[in-house]
C-alpha cells in the first residue's frame, strides 16, 4: 500500500507558479509542475493538468514524457512518477527531483524504473523546497516520523525555520511504501 | 613400450630422484595452496564483523553561571562496544522547575541501569523512556522535569530517541544539521499556519512559545525515535548536547570552529572554549557529548 501526501505552499509570492497533480488510474501517478521560469506559468500548467487527466495520462511514462515535451513550452520543469507493482517509474525534466531513503541511506532517485522495497520513502519536490533542506535532515525526518503527513510538517518545519515560509512556491510530495 | 634395460643404473637413479622431488614439490604446493585459502577465508570470515567504523568519545559538563549543574550526561562502557555497541545520552533538566538537577541524574541513572539496550528495538527502548518519565510524573507530577537525547551507535549505524529541545547534531562534509526536532509549541504554530498558507513569522514571535510540550516527567510521554537506523560514514561527527551549547554557539559556528583532522577530544575543548569565549552572563549550563566516526585499522 502506498501512503502520500502533499503541500502546496505559496511562500508569499503573488501567484502559484508550481501545481501538484495526483492521477488514481490506473495506477497512482504523482506529477510536479514548475512554471518558475515562465512567463504565464498557469496557462502551462493549466496544460500540464489537461494532458495528464486525458487518456494519454494513462500511456507509458515515456510515452507522457513525449507529449508533454513537444506540447509545453521548453522552460517547463516538472516531474511524473508513477507507482508500479515492483517499483517506481519516474521521469523529471529540469530541477524537479525526487530524494530516495533506504536503509538508512538517502539517494538521489534516478530516472527510469527503480524497484522498491518495504517501508522505502520519497519525497518529490521542486528546488525551491529542497534549497533550504540538508539531505542529512531529510533523512533524518524520514527515520522519525510514523506518516507522510508527519515527515512533511517536520521538513517544513525546518525550511520554516530558515525562511519564515517567505520564500517563494514550496511545492512537495511526500510517499511511503508500507510493508 | 620402452625398454628400461637401455639405460645406465646412474640415469635410472637420477630419473627417480627427479620424480621423487617432483612429487615432493606437488604435493608442498598443494598443501600451501590449500593451507592459505583456508586461512585468507577464516581471516575474513573473522575479521568482517571487526571491519567497522569506531567511536572516539569526548565529552565537556561544565556549569555556566547558573548555580546548579542540572545537565547530566551518561556514555555507556566502551568494552561493550563490540556486543551492544555505545550508547551517549545527555538530560537537561527544566529552567524554572524545580529538582532539575535530581531529575536529569535520575533519568542518566536510570538509562544506566536499563544498559544494554537492543538495537532493533527502538519501540522497546522508547518504552524504557517513557516508563522513567512516568516515574517521576509519579513523583513531581509536572513540578520538575527534564528534556533527553539519546544515540545508540552499533555497525557503522544510529538510532536516536528525543524528548524536549536538547540537541543531536550530525556533522558531515562541513556541514551540520541538527537531526530532532524540538518538541516545543512553536512546531504546533508553525503547522497550523503552513496548513492555512500563511507564513510562520508569528511562530517565532512569542517567545512562550518555545514553551516544551513534551518532556521527561510528562504522563505517557511520546519519545521521537528512528523507527529505522541512520546510516553513518567515516569522519561523520555526532554531538549530543544540551541546549546551552546551541544557544551561544549556533550550528553554524561549530561547524567553523573544528577542523576535521581533530579527534574527538579536540572537537570537544575547541567547542567548550568556543561556548566560554561567548562570555554570556546568563550562560546556561553547557554540556556535550561528541563522537568522531573513525575508521579502524588491524
Amino acid at each position: 500500500m502506498i501512503e502520500y501526501y502533499t503541500f502546496k505552499h505559496r511562500g508569499a509570492d503573488e501567484e502559484y507558479k508550481d501545481e501538484v497533480f495526483l492521477r488514481l488510474v490506473p495506477t497512482l501517478t504523482v506529477a510536479i509542475f514548475n512554471g518558475s521560469k515562465l512567463d504565464s506559468p498557469q496557462s502551462q500548467s493549466l496544460l500540464f493538468s489537461e494532458i495528464l487527466s486525458s487518456e494519454e495520462g494513462s500511456k507509458s511514462i515515456d510515452y507522457l514524457n513525449n507529449v508533454f515535451e513537444e506540447c509545453l513550452d521548453k522552460e517547463s520543469e516538472y516531474l511524473i512518477l508513477r507507482v508500479e507493482k515492483t517499483g517506481i517509474e519516474s521521469i523529471r525534466r529540469g530541477s524537479v527531483s525526487a530524494r530516495i531513503v533506504r536503509q538508512g541511506q538517502i539517494s538521489l532517485l534516478p530516472n527510469g524504473f527503480f524497484g522498491l522495497s518495504a517501508d522505502d520513502r520519497i519525497v518529490c519536490a521542486t528546488s525551491n523546497f529542497f534549497k533550504y533542506l540538508s539531505e542529512d535532515g531529510i533523512l533524518a525526518d524520514a527515520l522519525v516520523a510514523d506518516s507522510c503527513s508527519e515527515w512533511m510538517n517536520m521538513l517544513i518545519r525546518r525550511i520554516s525555520d530558515q525562511t519564515q515560509l517567505r520564500c517563494g512556491n514550496l511545492s512537495a510530495v511526500t510517499l511511503k511504501l508500507n510493508s | 613400450m620402452y625398454d628400461f634395460s637401455l639405460l645406465n643404473q646412474e640415469t635410472i637413479r637420477a630419473l627417480i630422484v627427479a620424480l621423487v622431488l617432483f612429487v615432493v614439490a606437488f604435493v608442498s604446493f598443494v598443501i600451501i595452496a590449500i593451507f592459505t585459502l583456508f586461512k585468507t577465508n577464516y581471516y575474513t570470515t573473522k575479521h568482517k564483523e571487526k571491519n567497522h567504523l569506531i567511536c572516539d568519545v569526548a565529552y565537556f559538563h561544565e556549569r555556566g553561571k547558573r548555580e546548579d549543574q542540572e545537565d547530566s550526561l551518561y556514555i555507556s562502557p566502551m568494552d561493550k562496544f563490540d556486543e551492544s555497541g555505545l550508547v551517549a545520552a545527555c538530560s537537561d533538566g527544566m529552567g524554572g522547575l524545580l529538582n532539575g538537577e535530581v531529575v536529569s541524574k535520575f533519568v542518566t541513572d536510570s538509562l544506566r541501569e536499563n544498559y544494554p539496550y537492543g538495537f532493533d528495538s527502538q519501540a522497546d527502548n522508547a518504552a524504557v523512556i517513557t516508563d522513567i518519565s512516568n516515574q517521576v510524573y509519579e513523583q513531581y507530577h509536572l513540578g520538575a522535569g527534564a528534556t533527553l537525547v539519546m544515540v545508540h551507535i552499533f555497525d557503522d549505524y544510529m538510532n536516536f530517541y528525543s524528548l524536549g529541545d536538547s540537541n543531536i547534531i550530525l556533522i558531515r562534509n562541513n556541514k551540520a544539521t541538527l537531526l530532532n526536532y524540538k518538541q516545543n509549541y512553536v512546531t504546533l504554530m508553525i503547522r497550523k499556519l503552513a496548513e492555512g498558507g500563511l507564513d510562520t513569522a508569528d511562530a517565532y514571535k512569542d517567545t512562550r512559545a518555545k514553551g516544551l510540550i513534551d518532556f521527561v516527567g510528562n504522563l505517557n510521554c511520546n519519545v521521537q525515535m528512528t523507527s529505522r537506523p541512520m546510516r553513518l560514514i567515516e569522519n561523520d561527527i555526532v554531538i549530543v548536547s544540551s541546549d546551552g551549547v546551541t544557544d551561544s554557539m549556533p550550528l553554524n559556528r561549530i561547524v567553523n570552529h573544528i577542523h576535521f583532522d581533530q579527534n574527538a577530544t579536540g572537537i570537544a575543548r575547541t567547542i567548550k572554549y568556543g561556548v566560554k569565549a561567548r562570555k554570556n552572563p546568563r550562560q546556561d549550563n553547557y554540556s556535550a557529548i561528541v563522537i568522531k566516526m573513525k575508521r579502524s585499522f588491524v
